[in-house]
């Protein structure tokens, strides 16, 4: 039996397994997947060998779903059920959107402080749901293309998102049923994808505007470390808009009168004239549509788009303020994103950052090549040269204080995984509640920020006014999402809370999605149960084995081992022959079992660590 | 082997000496050397209770780096360490100089918006903190080498008032320049 080997030393460990994963980019207009094959990390295509998924799903008369190039090509003639740009919808609220989303062609559903969701034929959808659809699919081509069930995946997001938008890219990978080894900001994958991680080392700046988010980050690399400086942006900014604003010139004060189709034909032919102005030879269009003809100059163009490109160079210019950091210290400008082939903005932004920004690799694809990248290392197939990438959050985290202020707890570009403890009292003889209100954003007043959660801490044994101290702390982890622990210090009750954000899905909500999956996909609900605890176990098992190979002699007794082992032996017989419940009660076992072992080898490596740097000041 | 002692101060975590004055790069250094072998990118492939783990350890070094690269929260930080009462609103100014500096620079904030150009009169505001957070670290480390703590408890404050100037024209950028 393989795990036995590991007890017996100077045996040679079991054959390295290659492990699947893979890089998501999840995007407005277009979704893509990238793995490491034949040694270099490539976009996979699908059957009729096309590479960019548009993130377009329809859903049709019969019930059936139509997905990417086959959604859009319905777009026009049943624009109302055809659900295209939804991650400007993830974690948002009707009227967070509502606004500024005035020509979508579908219906969007106020569902009050929750997420907003999509009228269609089959039913009220949520970003969600869209979101997983497209995941799914994703996944399918990864894992006929690859061979095998995946073993993990990096899915980019905006680095400007936050909680409840992230939280929402969670779910939506859950419900597609991925194991996330790491939510990666999008311009921190592009970044690695240029392979800046290898050149010289200094500042990057990444200008990232595709069809629905602009972002704009600093990274600093040094010694193996990508470190995001700063980030900003504007998550309702992109090349939709430039589409909007050709089309508001095109159609002036008729455009509030077109019907959804004739909206979309709009949209669509201004789209296409953007789009051909990325010749550089061409200074002029005819467009044509809704039987009118207008001729649009590059001038004139430039000046529609100028308004919106201004948005994106006030969004760099206080991203380096906030790195302390001018636009001459910038050593590299990426260009990520569709829109970034719109040549004014390439002027733009080489006219402000003082040099031509970098733009060889598609920069279409440039986010799932970076993220693809990472997952290879993150599954553990790359060893050595590793990076690591450290990001920061995009929004500072707070609470309400009296008078609805916000206090902040993490402030904005703090390098996370971070942790924060800030102790509260009570106001009243004998409270024994409190309610708290987490919300995240710069402004001071609470109705100006986003809420992330409302909860109350129970339980709090009654004191005069004053005198319990309890003590709240904030734990953002590397993906960026936010969990909440609060304790009573002078007595030591103690209650955790988990934060889901007031416009996530509740865990009820996940699971129904999942079901809901599970019968489209005609899959039995106990198979897959038990096949998701048995590559769950698997994974803690060969985990731990790499682990006890690497460190157990020199950590762990004998005694200790042999117990971890017997442990481990339990579960491994588990998975063979147990039920989904069993299998997850030994996960559970094993894992308490080898904490002291994790706990020894975090103390040691941070030990290395240091012990590594004064040898490197001799 | 010897644990790791989650009680050990931040100079002791990034393996510095306990002192005001910093070397920022054996600062970097170190504190990129223990990210890279306990961030919880190192563990996702393993698994929960190590990951969670990587997530603390992670947060911790975090914090370490972000109190001791500041230079205000770095000096209240040893100021807690020595035994002294962090309370600053005991701390008495009768520092007519400071004051007066202080003076005029609220003075110059407040004229910002109404000034001809007002970035270049922000940058200008950005310097002028500038140097006067330096003279202030220097007096602090000062104080603080020869082991008067209430003196560089005054200083303290200073740099927290400079601190806080600046956090208001960032505010004021903000709406001036229409982030």
């Amino acid at each position: 039996m393989a795990l036995m080997q590991i007890s017996e030393p100077g045996q040679a460990p079991a054959p390295h397994q290659r492990k699947r994963a893979v890089g998501i980019d999840l995007g407005t207009s277009n979704s893509l997947v990238a793995s490491f094959r034949n040694g270099s990390v490539q976009t996979l295509p699908d059957l009729d060998g096309r590479h960019l998924l548009p993130s377009v799903v329809h859903y049709g008369e019969q019930g059936q779903m139509l997905l990417g190039n086959a959604a859009l090509a319905v777009a026009g003639e049943d624009a109302e059920n055809t659900l295209m740009s939804i991650k400007r919808l993830m974690g948002r609220s009707y009227r967070d959107v509502a606004q500024a989303d005035v020509l979508s062609p579908y219906t969007l559903v106020d569902c009050g402080e929750d997420m907003v969701k999509l009228k269609t034929r089959v039913g009220d959808i949520s970003p969600v749901q869209v979101s997983a659809e497209i995941l799914k699919t994703l996944a399918e081509r990864a894992v006929e293309t690859l061979g095998g069930e995946l073993d993990g995946a990096v899915i980019t997001v905006p680095a400007y998102f936050d909680d409840a938008q992230r939280q929402a890219t969670k779910d939506a990978a859950q419900i597609a049923g991925l194991k996330v080894l790491r939510l990666l900001n999008e311009p921190t994958a592009a970044a690695v994808a240029y392979g800046l991680d290898e050149r010289e080392e200094g500042a990057v700046a990444v200008f990232d505007l595709g069809g629905g988010t602009f972002d704009i980050s600093v990274l600093q690399m040094q010694k193996g470390v990508f470190e995001v400086l700063a980030t900003g942006g504007d998550s309702a900014l992109g090349g939709d808009d430039f589409d909007v604003e050709i089309a508001r010139w095109f159609a002036g004060e008729s455009i509030a009168t077109l019907s959804a189709a004739q909206r979309r034909q709009l949209l669509n032919a201004c789209k296409a004239a953007k789009e051909t102005f990325a010749n550089p030879e061409l200074n002029q269009v005819e467009i044509e549509v809704l039987g009118q003809s207008k001729l649009l100059t590059r001038e004139q163009l430039n000046a529609l788009l100028d308004p919106l490109i201004d948005r994106c160079i006030r969004a760099c210019k206080r991203a380096l303020r906030d790195a302390r950091l001018s636009a001459d210290n910038i050593l590299n400008v990426v260009m990520v994103g569709g829109s970034t082939r719109t040549l004014r903005v390439r002027e733009r932004v080489a006219e402000w950052f003082g040099r031509e920004p970098l733009t060889s690799i598609d920069p279409d694809k440039v986010v799932a090549l970076g993220a693809a990248q990472q997952a290879e290392q993150l599954v553990g197939n790359r060893q050595g040269d590793e990076v690591l990438l450290l990001d920061v959050i995009p929004l500072s985290l707070g609470i309400e204080t009296m008078g609805g202020l916000t206090e902040k707890i993490i402030h904005r570009n703090t390098t996370i995984p971070v942790a924060m403890a800030q102790e509260f009292t009570t106001f009243k003889d004998g409270q024994t509640a409190m309610a708290i209100h987490v919300v995240q954003g710069e402004r001071e007043l609470v109705e100006d920020c986003r809420s992330l959660a409302r909860f109350e801490l129970k339980g709090i044994p009654p004191m005069v006014a004053g005198a319990a101290r309890i003590r709240v702390t904030f734990q953002v982890d590397a993906d960026g999402l936010l969990q909440v622990a609060a304790k009573e210090e002078t007595t030591g009750v103690e209650s955790q809370v988990q934060v889901k954000p007031a416009y996530g899905l509740s865990d009820g909500d996940i699971a129904d999605m999942l079901k809901a999956s599970w019968a489209s996909a005609g899959e039995d609900k106990e198979a897959r149960a038990l096949r998701e605890q048995q590559v769950e176990a698997e994974a803690l098992l060969q985990a731990l084995s790499a682990a006890l190979l690497a460190d157990g002699e020199a950590l762990l007794s004998e005694d200790e081992q042999k117990a971890l082992l017997a442990d481990m032996e339990k579960l491994h017989n588990e998975r063979e022959q147990g039920t989904a419940a069993s299998i997850a009660n030994q996960i559970e076992l094993v894992g308490k079992a080898s904490e002291t072992f994790a706990e020894r080898r975090m103390n040691a490596s941070i030990k290395k660590a240091l012990a590594g740097r004064r040898v490197d000041d001799l | 082997m010897t644990d790791f002692n989650p009680t050990e101060n931040f100079f002791q975590l990034l393996g510095l000496p306990q002192q005001f004055e910093l070397d920022q790069a054996k600062l970097s250094q170190s504190y990129r050397q223990l990210q890279q072998s306990v961030h919880p990118d190192r563990f996702a492939a393993e698994g929960e209770r190590q990951r969670l783990l990587a997530v603390q350890k992670s947060s911790q070094i975090n914090e370490a780096f972000e109190v001791l690269r500041s230079p205000t929260q770095r000096a209240a930080y040893l100021l807690k360490l020595a035994g002294v009462d962090s309370d600053l609103s005991s701390a008495t100014f009768r520092d007519t100089d400071f004051l007066m500096q202080q003076m005029m620079l609220r003075e110059e904030l407040s004229e910002l918006s109404s000034a001809s150009d007002p970035e270049a009169a922000l940058d200008k505001f950005y310097r002028e903190l500038d140097t006067a957070a330096s003279n202030q670290q220097a007096a602090f480390a000062g104080h603080y080498q020869a082991g008067d703590y209430m003196a560089a408890r005054d200083v303290l404050a200073k740099m927290h008032f400079l601190d806080k100037l600046r956090h208001e024209a960032e505010q004021k950028e903000a709406s001036l320049l229409d982030y």
